[in-house]
């Protein structure tokens, strides 16, 4: 009687220390994970704030003088029918 | 006895942790919570400003503030040339910043991402960086009297100064919010703790009525108008007169928004809204309104105009002290002339003038928003002499701003309505949009009487002393300004305040436009300053709004 309250209470002990391991493993598997997207989360909100950045130069009103500049557009398409419309009625 | 000795030794060791944790848990409690439980700010994103088609003014951008752990520091020489190198600055100012003697001390701020990962892969110990975010402004100073700038306050919180920053701080600031975790030694959440989570409320964007583009043809035609005219500084606003939605407000000298800190108090003033002047002969076409809408004066009626007019111990005369014997209202507006004005006046009545001042909302402030506005100046009517109402036809005694002076003029071209100038059209947050409808304050002139002044105006430009490089084929009104600038109480005859005020198209307006040049040097009259820099703008903007000829 004596020998099977022992097992059973070794195997009880045995089984709550395993899962004790295994929540404590998984705890610290789950808050490593926790810890990454925090850091992941922090990464991609720079780097969205970066390529908002970018985005807006694209759209600039300098970048398009230097594109214009750079293809010869600012000579040729000042607009001349204002005072001259013959040209623009053509 | 062996098994006693063990159930002991257990026990000892269990007490010894049970007493432990005791002192760490109730003892000690307040001081060694902060150890493991982390209370951290969750700091909002502050709203950004994007201009009428959606384009960015004003977003968010990392930013770094770098700090030196002293005591981490293995060789100090290395540090401050590496340092020096990659921030381009000299070893003696970072040296001067750092005190071994301290645990942690701040370097350099507002430090860009590129700039930080190069120190990052230069892997010195000791040296580590805090995650700041900054504004950043990609057309630069486009806009920098609309959009104001973020400084701190006395608690070292950002804080929104002057123009849409200072006006919209509310909105754009959001709220911050926390997050309170209890975290082992690594820092990793301890998942059976304590979490707890208030999201912070990210600021509102704002969306502009400011098109960047019209913005860019103001900047870039003012900027040639100071350097040909030699003014000293000057504005230009184009708003659509039937809203008063402001598509552009310019005013030079401007500011850098990213470095506000290295310019003088008097560079962040917004001239549109804050400088009092006298007007002026712009301001002649607001009595002509008047006097129209009295039914005081017809259009076609005769004034003759003999010679100088004495109101009291003053003579007034006409800009060039010529006169043309009869003529109508509307040569009075084209000739600009003062004494023809004093004659309207006159059929007005002086009360009449009083009220309609009023009625055009000078005096008070136009609830543009944007911080920093002036309310000008209407002095009480007791205080009026008989030469108060003779001069204020003609623009001179009274102190207006530029902003009431351009809502008052679109007053009488969209049909009589006095409407509150704005900006911002769309605040916009997480799950709402609201939207900024025109606001009529109050009807000052009927449809008929717009209708008269407007093509009054049409023939003020067409019939004008001064002939000007006009866009042909279309059909523009408007009305040129030359103010005398009180200095000490007296008149200084060489500094003028040139303006000119000018729509098209003049049926249907699409655009109304208001430049001033402070003090020009080539000329002192609006008509050879102003006006020409206001046709400059016209012709591009009848190119970017594709308004077709009438004529």
């Amino acid at each position: 009687m004596k020998n099977i309250f022992l097992r059973t209470t070794g195997l009880i002990m045995t089984g709550l220390i395993i899962a004790n391991l295994f929540v404590v493993i998984s705890g610290i598997v789950i808050s490593d994970e926790i810890d990454n997207f925090e850091k992941k989360t922090n990464s991609l909100h720079r780097f969205n704030l970066t390529l908002e950045k970018e985005v807006a130069n694209l759209g600039s009103l300098k970048f398009a003088q230097e594109q214009a500049k750079e293809f010869g557009f600012t000579n040729s398409t000042a607009p001349q029918y204002i005072d001259q419309l013959k040209y623009a009625q053509r | 006895m062996k098994i006693k000795f063990i159930f002991l030794l257990f026990i000892a060791f269990y007490l010894a942790i049970i007493i432990r944790l005791f002192f760490l848990q109730v003892i000690y409690s307040p001081a060694n919570k902060s150890e493991y439980l982390k209370t951290n700010k969750l700091y909002p994103v502050r709203g950004k400003i994007y201009d009428q088609k959606n384009q960015s003014l004003v977003l968010n951008q990392n930013s770094y503030q770098m700090y030196i752990e002293p005591k981490k520091v293995e060789d100090k020489d290395k540090l401050l040339q590496l340092l020096s190198k990659s921030l381009e600055v000299e070893e003696a100012s970072i040296s001067a910043k750092l005190d071994m003697s301290k645990y942690w001390v701040a370097i350099s701020g507002g430090l860009t991402q590129e700039q930080k990962d190069k120190i990052d892969k230069l892997n010195l110990k000791g040296v580590g960086f805090d995650y700041l975010t900054k504004r950043f402004y990609p057309e630069a100073s486009l806009s920098a009297h609309i959009l104001g700038f973020l400084g701190k306050d006395n608690q070292g919180e950002d804080v929104g100064y002057l123009g849409l920053e200072g006006f919209y701080n509310r909105d754009l600031r959001g709220l911050p919010g926390f997050v309170e975790t209890e975290r082992d030694i690594l820092g990793r959440p301890i998942l059976i703790g304590v979490q707890q989570r208030v999201e912070a409320e990210d600021g509102r964007d704002l969306i502009l009525t400011i098109d960047k583009n019209v913005q860019e043809i103001s900047k870039k035609r003012l900027l040639e108008g100071l350097d040909k005219y030699q003014a000293k500084k000057g504005c230009v606003i184009i708003a659509d007169p039937k809203t008063m939605a402001i598509l552009s407000l310019v005013c030079l000298p401007d500011y850098d928004l990213e470095k506000y800190y290295l310019f003088d108090e008097n560079f962040y003033k917004n001239l549109a809204i804050s400088d009092l002047y006298e007007p002026g002969s712009v301001f002649k076409p607001l009595i002509v309104a008047a006097a129209l809408e009295e039914k005081k004066i017809k259009p076609n009626d005769v004034y003759n105009e003999t010679g100088q007019v004495a109101v009291g111990e003053y003579n007034i005369k006409t800009w060039n002290d010529k006169y043309e014997g009869k003529i109508s209202m509307t040569r009075i507006l084209e000739k600009s002339s003062n004494v023809g004005m004093v004659y309207i006046g006159e059929k007005l009545g002086n009360k009449k003038i009083y009220d309609y001042l009023e009625k055009f909302g000078f005096g008070q402030n136009t609830g543009i928003d944007l911080e920093g506005e002036a309310s000008g100046y209407l002095k009480p009517k007791a205080d009026w002499y008989p030469i108060d109402y003779a001069t204020v036809t003609f623009g001179q005694g009274i102190a207006v701003t530029p902003i009431q002076m351009i809502r008052a003029f679109a007053s009488i071209i969209n049909g009589g309505y006095l409407m509150k100038p704005y900006i911002v059209q769309k605040i916009v947050s997480e799950n709402k949009i609201t939207e900024i409808k025109p606001k009529v304050e109050k009807r000052v002139v009927s449809q008929m009487t717009s209708n008269i002044i407007r093509k009054m105006l049409v023939s003020t430009v067409e019939n004008a002393e001064a002939k000007w490089d006009r866009p042909k084929g279309f059909s523009i009104g408007g009305k040129t300004g030359t103010a005398q600038v009180p200095i000490k109480g007296i008149y200084d005859a060489s500094k003028t305040i040139a303006s000119f005020i000018g729509f098209a198209p003049a049926d249907n307006p699409k655009f109304l436009t208001f430049v001033v040049l402070y003090e020009p040097k080539t000329s002192q009259w609006g008509s050879e300053t102003a006006a020409p820099l206001f046709f400059e703008i016209a012709k591009d903007l009848i190119v970017y709004y594709g308004i077709s000829p009438t004529r």
